[in-house]
C-alpha cells in the first residue's frame, strides 16, 4: 500500500465561530500566520523521513479551515525542502482557474521537483464557487473542457489554439513541459457517483474523502471502475485514494480524545461559516446533476459532525487509535474498499502539532511496517 | 446574420462545366467540399454572410460528369485555380473541408499567387493508417463522423449517389492516404493558413495537425471543442466565428478584441 500525509493548513486561533459566510478576517494575525506556515511547511517536509509515498495540499477560498489559496505555492516551497517524496496537489480547483496557468504552474512543479508530481483536479466543494464568481452550473463542463486543454497543453508536441464552450485561447505552447512522460499522473476526486463516473473517463486515479458509510463508498468506487474499463482502462487498486482523517497516538484512549477535541473545534468553529453558502449553491444551483447527490454532500456532513469518534471508526471515516489499532483499520479499508492508497490528514483543527508529530513517527515506526506489504 | 440564398450555375472551364453555387458578397472565398459530397452548412451561410462565396462540387460528385483529364488531387487543384482566376478577379480565400483541404493546400502548392489565406478543416491526404485505424463498415465509419447526434444533417440524396460519391472519391485519392509528395512541399506554401481539427475527431489523426503546424511557415493549429471530423456540423457557431475572425483579420486575430462598448 501507498500512503499520503495530507495538511490541510488551519487557522488554529479562533476563539469563536464566525457567524456567517465569508468568514471575516479581522481576527487574521499576519505574524502568527507566518509561524503556522513555518511549522506547517516544516511539518510536511517531515513526512518524507516517516515513510509517507506522498506529500498532499490542496485549495481553499475565504476560509479559516484552510490557509492554502493556492496549493502550488506550498507545492513549490516542499520541491525545495524535500528530495524523493512525491508532491501530490489535490488539487487545484480546475473549474476556477485558467487552464492554461494550471498546466504551466503543474509543469514548472514537476520540473522543479524532478518529475514528482502528482497533478489533482477537483470540482471543490460549492462555495468555493461563489469566491470566484464562477457559476456552479458550468462547473462539469468547465472541469471537461479545462481538462483536455491541459492534456494538450502537457503533450502537442505543437503551438495550438483552442475554441471551445467556456475557454477560447489562439496559441498555447508552454513552457516548461512536464518532466514526467506523456505527464504526471492525475488524480480526480469523486464524492459521489456521477463524479466517480466522470474521473473514470479520464487517464486518472479517483480519491475518496470524508466517507460516511463504507458501503456507499465500495459503490462509489465501482462507478468509477465502471466507467473507466467502458473508455478502454483496466485500473487497480493503486488507482483509488481514499482519504482519512487520522490520529494516532500510543493508546486508543489517547488517540480518541486528541481527535475528538480538534474535530469539536473543526466542525465546530473552522467549518461553520460555509454551511449556509454551501446550503444556497446546492439548492439554488445544478452543482449536482443526479437527484439526491446535493441532498447526500449535506447529509454526509451533518452525519461526520454527529458522530462520536468511536462511531466515525465504526463507519470507516477516520483512523483513530494506537498503531496496532489503526493497523486493524487499514487493513479493513484495504479489504472493504480495494485502495491501494491512503491520504491521510493529520492535522485537524487545532490539534498540537506536536500530537500530530507524535503520530507521523508512530506511522513509519509501527504502522508502515504492518501495512506496506498489503 | 442576413437571409442566404445560392444561385447555381455550370461554369465552363478548360476541362469541362463545372457545378457552383454561389452566394454573397464581399471578398471572393471559395469552399471546398468533403468526401462527402458538396452540402450546404451553417458555416458556409455565415461565410456567405461576409464573404462572396463560391461552393463548387468537384467533378463526379451528386452525379455532376467527370472531366476526362481531372483524375487526381493535384488535377482537382488545377481546377480549382482555374477557376479561381477566371470567376474570383485572380485571387480567392479557401476553406476546404476533409478532401477539400488536401484539394486547397494543392492549389496553394502549385498556384500561390491565386490564393489569400488557406482554412484547412481536418484536412484529408495526410492521414497515417496505423494511427487511427477505421472500421470496414461504412456504416460504422460514418458514425465517426459526427459529435453531435442533433446537428447531423438529413440525407436527402440517394443510396446509389452516395455510392457513386464513394467511387468518384477512390478514383482521386488512388488509394493515398498520406501524401508525402504535399509534405514535402509544404514549405514552399505562402499563404498564412489556418489548421482546424476537431477535438474529438476520430478519424484524422492529431498527428495530422502537427504535421501541417510544422510544416507550412505561417500557421495557426486550433481545436474545436465539441467537434469530431465534420466540423461545420457539430459546432457551426465555434467553426465559423474562428474561420471569419482568421479571414478578416490575418494574423492579428491571435489577439483578443475588446467587446463593443455598449
Amino acid at each position: 500500500m501507498h500512503f499520503s500525509f495530507f495538511h490541510l493548513m488551519p487557522w488554529t486561533e479562533l476563539d469563536e465561530a464566525p457567524t456567517q459566510w465569508p468568514a471575516r478576517n479581522a481576527p487574521f494575525r499576519p505574524e502568527r500566520g507566518t509561524e503556522l506556515y513555518d511549522t506547517y511547511l516544516g511539518t510536511m517536509a517531515h513526512a518524507e523521513a516517516c515513510g509517507f509515498d506522498w506529500v498532499g495540499a490542496n485549495e481553499h477560498h475565504f476560509s479559516p479551515y484552510s490557509l492554502m489559496a493556492n496549493c502550488n505555492l506550498v507545492g513549490a516551497a516542499m520541491t525545495q525542502r524535500t528530495k524523493s517524496i512525491k508532491l501530490a496537489m489535490l488539487g487545484n480547483l480546475l473549474p476556477l482557474l485558467n487552464p492554461v496557468r494550471v498546466a504551466e504552474e503543474y509543469a514548472m512543479l514537476d520540473v522543479m521537483s524532478g518529475g514528482r508530481l502528482v497533478a489533482g483536479f477537483v470540482r471543490g466543494i460549492p462555495h468555493e464557487y461563489i469566491a470566484y464568481n464562477v457559476a456552479p452550473d458550468e462547473s462539469r463542463g468547465r472541469m471537461r473542457e479545462a481538462l483536455n486543454i491541459i492534456l494538450r497543453a502537457w503533450t502537442e508536441p505543437e503551438p495550438f489554439g483552442w475554441e471551445g464552450e467556456f475557454y477560447q485561447y489562439r496559441a498555447i505552447s508552454i513552457w516548461p513541459k512536464p518532466r514526467q512522460t506523456p505527464h504526471p499522473r492525475i488524480l480526480m476526486s469523486a464524492s459521489n457517483l456521477e463524479s466517480a463516473q466522470f474521473v473514470g473517463e479520464f487517464p486518472s486515479m479517483v480519491g475518496l474523502t470524508l466517507v460516511s458509510d463504507l458501503d456507499v463508498a465500495r459503490s462509489i468506487i465501482d462507478g468509477f471502475l465502471e466507467s473507466a474499463r467502458a473508455h478502454g482502462r483496466t485500473p487497480s487498486p493503486e488507482d483509488i485514494l481514499v482519504g482519512q482523517q487520522t490520529c494516532i497516538a500510543e493508546t486508543d484512549e489517547e488517540a480518541e480524545e486528541i481527535m475528538a477535541k480538534a474535530l469539536a473545534y473543526f466542525h465546530g468553529v473552522l467549518m461553520r461559516p460555509q454551511q449556509d453558502a454551501q446550503r444556497i449553491v446546492i439548492q439554488k444551483t445544478r452543482f449536482f446533476g443526479q437527484e439526491g447527490a446535493g441532498d447526500y454532500f449535506m447529509k454526509r456532513l451533518q452525519t461526520l459532525k454527529g458522530r462520536t469518534i468511536k462511531e466515525q471508526i465504526e463507519a470507516g471515516s477516520i483512523l483513530c487509535g494506537s498503531p496496532q489499532t489503526v493497523v486493524k483499520q487499514i487493513k479493513r479499508l484495504r479489504q472493504h474498499l480495494g485502495a491501494a492508497h491512503i491520504n491521510m490528514n493529520m492535522k485537524l483543527g487545532n490539534m498540537p502539532d506536536t500530537a500530530v508529530i507524535k503520530g507521523m513517527e508512530l506511522f513509519r515506526d509501527k504502522v508502515l511496517p504492518e501495512v506496506r506489504a498489503l | 446574420m442576413t437571409d442566404i440564398s445560392f444561385t447555381e450555375r455550370d461554369v465552363a472551364l478548360s476541362s469541362g462545366s463545372l457545378h457552383v453555387r454561389t452566394a454573397g458578397k464581399g471578398r471572393p472565398l471559395v469552399h471546398l467540399h468533403s468526401a462527402a459530397g458538396p452540402r450546404v452548412s451553417g458555416v458556409i451561410e455565415a461565410l456567405a454572410d461576409h464573404h462572396l462565396v463560391h461552393a463548387p462540387t468537384l467533378p463526379g460528385f451528386d452525379g455532376t460528369a467527370k472531366h476526362d483529364s481531372v483524375t487526381t488531387i493535384a488535377d482537382l487543384a488545377n481546377l480549382v485555380a482555374e477557376f479561381i482566376e477566371k470567376e474570383c478577379d485572380g485571387e480567392a480565400d479557401i476553406v476546404g473541408e476533409g478532401l477539400g483541404g488536401w484539394v486547397g493546400l494543392w492549389v496553394a502548392v502549385r498556384h500561390p499567387g491565386l490564393i489569400g489565406q488557406l482554412v484547412l478543416e481536418a484536412p484529408a491526404g495526410l492521414r497515417r493508417t496505423d494511427l487511427i485505424a477505421l472500421p470496414a463498415n461504412i456504416d460504422e465509419r460514418l458514425k465517426l463522423l459526427h459529435a453531435v447526434t442533433a446537428n447531423i444533417p438529413a440525407e436527402t440524396r440517394a443510396p446509389q449517389m452516395l455510392q457513386d460519391n464513394r467511387k468518384v472519391l477512390q478514383d482521386y485519392i488512388q488509394g493515398v492516404d498520406f501524401d508525402e509528395a504535399l509534405v514535402q512541399r509544404l514549405g514552399e506554401i505562402k499563404s498564412r493558413a489556418l489548421i482546424l481539427m476537431g477535438a474529438l475527431d476520430k478519424i484524422i489523426p492529431r498527428e495530422t495537425g502537427h504535421i501541417l503546424k510544422a510544416g507550412l511557415p505561417q500557421s495557426h493549429l486550433t481545436y474545436i471543442w465539441g467537434a469530431a471530423h465534420a466540423i461545420e456540423f457539430d459546432q457551426p457557431q465555434r467553426t465559423s466565428a474562428i474561420v471569419l475572425d482568421f479571414l478578416d483579420r490575418g494574423e492579428s486575430f491571435l489577439v483578443r478584441q475588446a467587446a463593443p462598448a455598449a
